[in-house]
């Protein structure tokens, strides 16, 4: 994957200053602060972050998924080959959820209706977008079922959600979502409820569509081999901020937060020598109700300095399309990001050379 | 599913053996019998009359009797209206009662999901408290209470247009049924807004709901296809008891609105001590609410695939 072509592919979405709050009886919950993003055609951005970072929240506040009340897009701009679509429509009232962006989510067990047949669900996306009558929309979902990979395709379309496996569910899911042929896929933890095997089978699906139709995909996750083996962006979020941003091999290779070199250390290795303990990120993460006026990781970060504490850090290019938030890189800083390298980077697993 | 169905009739007949064995026994336990009510009467036509009924017979005796009639489908004769028998009282009634609480249901499921569903569309905004507020009274207040209303506000009404709206009592036309089935369904579909509402708010915030919006599809048809037909599962689920509670809260309307029911019937005979109408009554409106619960469970698996069975 080379770093250079990924800037020349075209932006396809173009994501600035995304803030999104949650009104609750405790008070307002600054979910999302601030986010910008852009993702290229046939290529992959994943977000990763720990729970409740606000990764799903930004994903789902651009497909308008958002329950409103409580939640509300605060700020920002998210435009899809330059128009507006906060809310999944663009600012013609063309409907893009669905039809330009398909989404596939974390629970396959729980994401498809139980009373409604596999087939008749994913018909349903090609009814409503592409005017297809249902005959001629289910004969096109027994081929989506087939082009993920489905037995049996036409048994299996009048089928219902609980005569399907959790992986088959899951790629039933993929089916529904580039049925309308997606120049974007959302994948909101898509291989997290699945177990190992499975998860390979699911993204190897996901790669193959991705480069058959030439299609983005966001991927929301929080595991690093996942995103090792899948994305060619990356964005580091943390308390609804994204604290890194670069290539996959940036992120690896170059981690320029002390965040990122957290989790890089945080990662498990299966090298017989390294009977070392897990080195968890001390600390947990800010309370979101009262986000804190510095540095959101200054409280579990080994490098905060006095800057940190009240000066919130702007972005820093250490790279080309490589950016950071984080006060070490300020020309005045006397320590550098050598410094943060503590940890033996071991080399990736499932990571092409 | 056939075998299913067999088992649950076998049951089913288990269940109205039960239901008679109890009735019967329940009601020979009682002090007095049939005959008490009628003027003094000597002893030997007292003897002549129990000799004729097999009330003489001890009780094991007449128990076996009974159901041995019941088996040929004879539930004999009526003491307390002379030469009526049992059989002829429920084929002339039941069609009445039937016809009252199949518009009750009627009226109670459509209203029950109808309110219900809307509540939950306008959680916390006025619509969804001014009908919270209807369903808890509906809930707390007794039928005959309603009945009663009802009948003084159509007087009211009758009287204020001064020609005849709807019928305050009777029965023989549609106009004669609105007015009973409403205050019968009352209860039922106050119950069921309250569950349809809870089932509705539980769904639209459920994960293929929201699969449903990502797929970018229109609200009316999220609504139709995707959240009403998953909300309605429990109401299923209860109409079979729905059912028991409408019937038995007909004989109460039928007395109030003067309906000529089996409802009627059975609680005179209750009052008279009428052994074979009070044991023909309870056995086939037993029979027929067994019924109705397996008809209900075997319509469930239509609407819901992951109870149908091989």
């Amino acid at each position: 994957m080379n770093a250079v072509t990924d800037r020349f592919a075209p932006v396809l979405l173009d994501v600035q200053d995304l803030e999104v709050e949650f009104d609750t009886y405790g008070g307002t919950v600054h979910a999302v602060r601030g986010v910008s993003f852009e993702v290229h055609a046939g290529k992959t951005l994943a977000i990763v972050g720990e729970s409740g970072c606000g990764k799903s929240v930004t994903v789902q506040s651009i497909m308008g998924l958002i329950p409103s009340p409580p939640g509300r897009i605060v700020g920002g701009t998210a435009k899809l080959r330059g128009k507006e679509i906060i809310d999944g429509v663009t600012t013609d009232g063309e409907i893009v959820r669905g039809s330009q962006i398909g989404m596939i989510f974390q629970d396959p067990m729980t994401s498809l209706n139980p009373t409604m047949t596999i087939g008749d669900q994913i018909a349903e996306t090609l009814q409503v977008h592409r005017g297809f009558s249902h005959s001629q929309a289910l004969r096109l979902a027994v081929e989506l079922l087939e082009m993920t990979r489905i037995n049996e395709p036409s048994r299996r379309a009048r089928q219902y959600p609980f005569e399907f496996s959790g992986g088959m569910l899951q790629r039933s899911m993929i089916a529904m979502a580039i049925a309308c042929g997606p120049s974007i896929l959302i994948a909101d933890e898509p291989t997290t409820a699945l177990d190992v095997t499975i998860q390979s089978q699911i993204l190897d699906l996901l790669r193959d569509l991705q480069r058959e139709n030439n299609m983005a995909i966001i991927l929301i996750t929080h595991d690093l081999g996942v995103v090792a083996r899948m994305a060619d962006e990356v964005a580091v979020m943390y308390a609804g901020e994204f604290l890194e941003t670069g290539t996959a091999d940036d992120i690896f290779y170059s981690s320029a937060h002390p965040y990122t070199v957290g989790l890089r250390a945080a990662m498990p290795t299966n090298r017989d020598e390294s009977e070392q303990d897990l080195m968890p990120i001390d600390g947990s993460p800010p309370d979101l109700f009262a986000p804190p006026p510095g540095c959101a990781y200054f409280a579990r970060c080994p490098h905060a300095m006095e800057a940190c504490r009240n000066d919130p850090p702007p972005g820093f290019a250490v790279g080309s399309g490589h950016m950071t938030r984080c006060w070490l890189h300020h020309a005045d800083c006397s320590r550098r990001i050598d410094d943060l390298h503590y940890a033996a980077a071991a080399p990736l697993e499932g990571r092409d050379a | 599913m056939i075998r299913y169905t067999v088992i649950r009739l076998i049951q089913g007949v288990i269940t109205v053996w039960f239901i008679a064995t109890a009735t019967f026994f329940a009601m020979h336990a009682v002090p007095g019998d049939p005959l008490m009510n009628d003027k003094a009467i000597s002893e030997e036509i007292r003897r002549n009359l129990e000799a004729q009924y097999g009330l003489d017979k001890p009780l094991p005796v007449q128990y076996v009797i009974y159901i041995g009639n019941m088996l040929k489908g004879d539930f004999g004769i009526s003491f307390a209206q002379e030469n009526r028998s049992v059989n002829d009282i429920i084929r002339e009634h039941f069609p009445v009662s039937a016809i009252l609480g199949i518009l009750a249901i009627t009226f109670a499921g459509l209203g029950g999901i109808l309110f219900g569903a809307l509540t939950a569309r306008y959680r916390n905004k006025m619509p969804d408290i001014v009908i919270m507020f209807l369903v808890i009274l509906g809930i707390s207040v007794p039928s005959f209470v309603f009945a009663a209303l009802g009948q003084f506000a159509l007087v009211n009404l009758n009287a204020f247009f001064g020609t005849s709206i709807l019928p305050v009592a009777g029965w023989g036309t549609l106009s004669h049924m609105i007015a009973p089935s409403l205050v019968l369904g009352l209860g039922t579909m106050a119950f069921l807004t309250r569950l349809m509402r809870s089932s509705m708010l539980e769904i639209v915030s459920s994960d293929y709901v929201r699969t449903a919006r990502s797929k970018g599809l229109p609200t009316t048809r999220i609504f139709l296809r995707h959240e009403l037909r998953n909300a309605i599962l429990p109401v299923v689920t209860v109409l079979g008891p729905s059912i028991a509670a409408i019937t038995t809260g007909g004989f109460v309307v039928e007395l109030v609105f003067a309906i000529p029911g089996l409802g009627r019937y059975f609680v005179q005979a209750v009052q008279q001590l009428d052994y074979t109408v009070i044991m023909g009554t309870t056995v086939f409106y037993g029979a027929f609410l067994v019924f109705m619960v397996i008809v209900v469970d075997l319509l469930y698996g239509l609407i819901d695939p992951r109870v149908r069975l091989e």
